[in-house]
């Protein structure tokens, strides 16, 4: 991983200040306007409008239920919202199949449950999107491969088949699976949700360092700690709308909306 | 021997081998039969899972009517019936309605496999990029298959018991030997005792490699 971006020039000693410094963006990246999404009557997504620039780590959390996963998904178009555009560089997506396989090879995604192909070695599940999607060559997709998880620290993991990783060795696998394409976006939905306490800290580990390598990312988490540092915003959701974003430490310490107090006092430890 | 048995036991091992020709017949029309059947199931299960409503219910009329009726019948359809239309030889008489019968069945398992395997597989394959049909192929379709493997394998061996159905249609394989050899000999007992050996030995065979493949294909499974 090749690190990008120039936080360190304006240089300032305490830990507290550094952590605070914006990074430099590059322009809009991913844009979403208007979303509506019903699932029947339910209305999960209430005219969501969004905008990622380049290089930006932005957390959304949120209550189970909110619509969290929803958002994500309709933005690569896992699911399809009934109303809204998304736009990528500026370029509306249209609902067409070929555009929206372009959109998802520039989105990267990453699933609570892992979802790694078991059929296929480590190596092979990271080679896979672009062997088939890309149409690389194989000497050079395993080369690219085995370079990525390096950067993921399993080197060592790259014959074996998933059944046999640990949850965070699996979930360092997709992430590198995902990286493969040379994403964009990268969308974390719940990463560590599904892991045993102990594994959590090896996966938010491989994402600091990605964020840090200036990836754009989008992050649904509960892990406030990493919301609370590595974020450069985030983005609190409430029934199906964000009702309130900014930058961490005044989403942290002073929230603007009533919800999002309540919801903060349930899931951070007190004070 | 014959005073206590009214049968005479002892002619087995000695025509037991006259009944190869017979059973290569069997292997044969099974096999091709249930090859046809892959086939047919494949576009069958792809039919019922399709979202186009004439697809979906031409596989599920196709599979209401073969399951709902005997192999008999659609092998004296296919034999007699269309003789006004075209007339097809026995053996690949034989080789069609087992085909058409078994792609039901057969259909049926792969649909079960396709909607067993999680739908995040398809997800994180589009996730990529990949167009539906290509996670289909190489993502979907490999773990289905692995996991049809153990009911495709008991479909085999219910292939091979039926194909002696084909006797009924002049096809020389193992039931019509038997029928052949016991009127001649008179000596029908031994005769489908004999037959009831070989088709045995087929199956035991048949289970034994399904078993095998089982095994070798856990290698890499289980999550
Ligand atoms: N496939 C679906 N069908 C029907 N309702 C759904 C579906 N997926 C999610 N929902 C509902 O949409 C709402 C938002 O869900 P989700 O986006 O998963 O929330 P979150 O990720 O914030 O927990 C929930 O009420 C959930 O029950
Ligand atoms: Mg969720």
């Amino acid at each position: 991983m090749i690190v990008t971006d120039g936080t360190d020039t304006l240089h300032s000693s305490t830990e507290q200040s550094k952590k605070r410094q914006k990074k430099p963006t590059y322009g809009e990246v991913l844009r979403v306007e208007h979303i509506g999404k019903w699932y029947g009557d339910l209305h999960v997504l209430k005219d969501i409008s969004l905008t990622v620039q380049t290089g930006e780590v932005v957390a959304i959390i949120g209550a189970s239920g909110s619509g969290k996963s929803t958002l994500l998904r309709c933005l690569n178009f896992l699911e399809k919202s009934q109303k809204g555009e998304v736009y990528l560089q500026g370029r509306r997506i249209k609902h067409h199949e070929k555009q929206l396989n372009k959109l998802r090879q520039e989105l990267g995604m990453v699933f609570q449950h892992f979802n790694l192909f078991p059929h296929m070695t480590v190596i092979q599940n990271v080679m896979e999107g672009p062997v088939q999607v890309k149409d690389m060559s194989k000497a050079k997709a395993k080369k690219l491969a085995a370079r990525i998880l390096e950067d993921v620290g399993l080197s060592d993991k790259t014959d074996v088949y998933p059944a046999m990783l640990s949850g965070g060795q699996k979930q360092r696998v997709a992430i590198a699976r995902a990286l493969a394409m040379d994403p964009k976006v990268m969308l974390f939905d719940e990463p560590t949700s599904a892991l045993d306490p102990e594994l959590v800290g090896e996966v938010l580990a491989v994402m600091e360092k990605l964020a840090k390598a200036g990836m754009t990312m989008l992050v649904v988490t509960h892990e406030m700690w990493f919301a609370r540092e590595v974020a450069d915003r985030v983005i609190f959701m409430d029934e199906g709308v964000i009702l309130e974003e900014g930058d961490p430490e005044t989403i942290f310490t002073a929230p603007k909306e009533e919800r999002t107090l309540e919801f903060l006092k349930q899931v951070l430890p007190p004070q | 021997m014959e005073h206590i048995l009214p049968w005479d036991l002892t002619v087995i091992p000695s025509r037991f081998f006259l009944f190869s020709g017979a059973a290569w017949y069997t292997v044969q029309i099974t096999v091709l039969g249930v090859l046809l059947g892959m086939i047919l199931g494949l576009i069958a299960a792809f039919g019922r899972l399709s979202s186009h409503r004439g697809l979906s219910g031409a596989a599920r009329f196709y599979i209401f009517t073969i399951r709902g009726t005997p192999l008999l019948v659609q092998l004296f359809i296919i034999y007699y019936g269309l003789t006004s239309i075209v007339t097809i030889a026995p053996i690949p008489s034989a080789v069609i309605a087992l085909g058409i019968h078994n792609g039901a069945y057969i259909g049926e398992v792969f649909r079960g496999a396709i909607q067993s395997i999680d739908y995040g597989q398809m997800e994180a394959a589009r996730s990529l990029g990949m167009t539906h049909r290509k996670a289909m192929r190489r993502i979907v379709l490999p773990q289905a298959f692995k996991r049809a493997v153990p009911s495709l394998g008991n479909q085999l061996i219910i292939a091979l018991k039926d194909s002696s159905l084909a006797s009924a249609i002049a096809v020389p394989e193992l039931m019509l030997k038997g029928r052949q050899m016991g009127s001649s000999s008179f000596m029908y007992m031994e005769m489908f005792i004999i037959v009831g050996i070989w088709y045995l030995m087929m199956t035991s065979v048949l289970s034994y490699a399904v078993h095998r493949v089982e095994t070798r294909l856990k290698v890499s499974d289980r999550d």
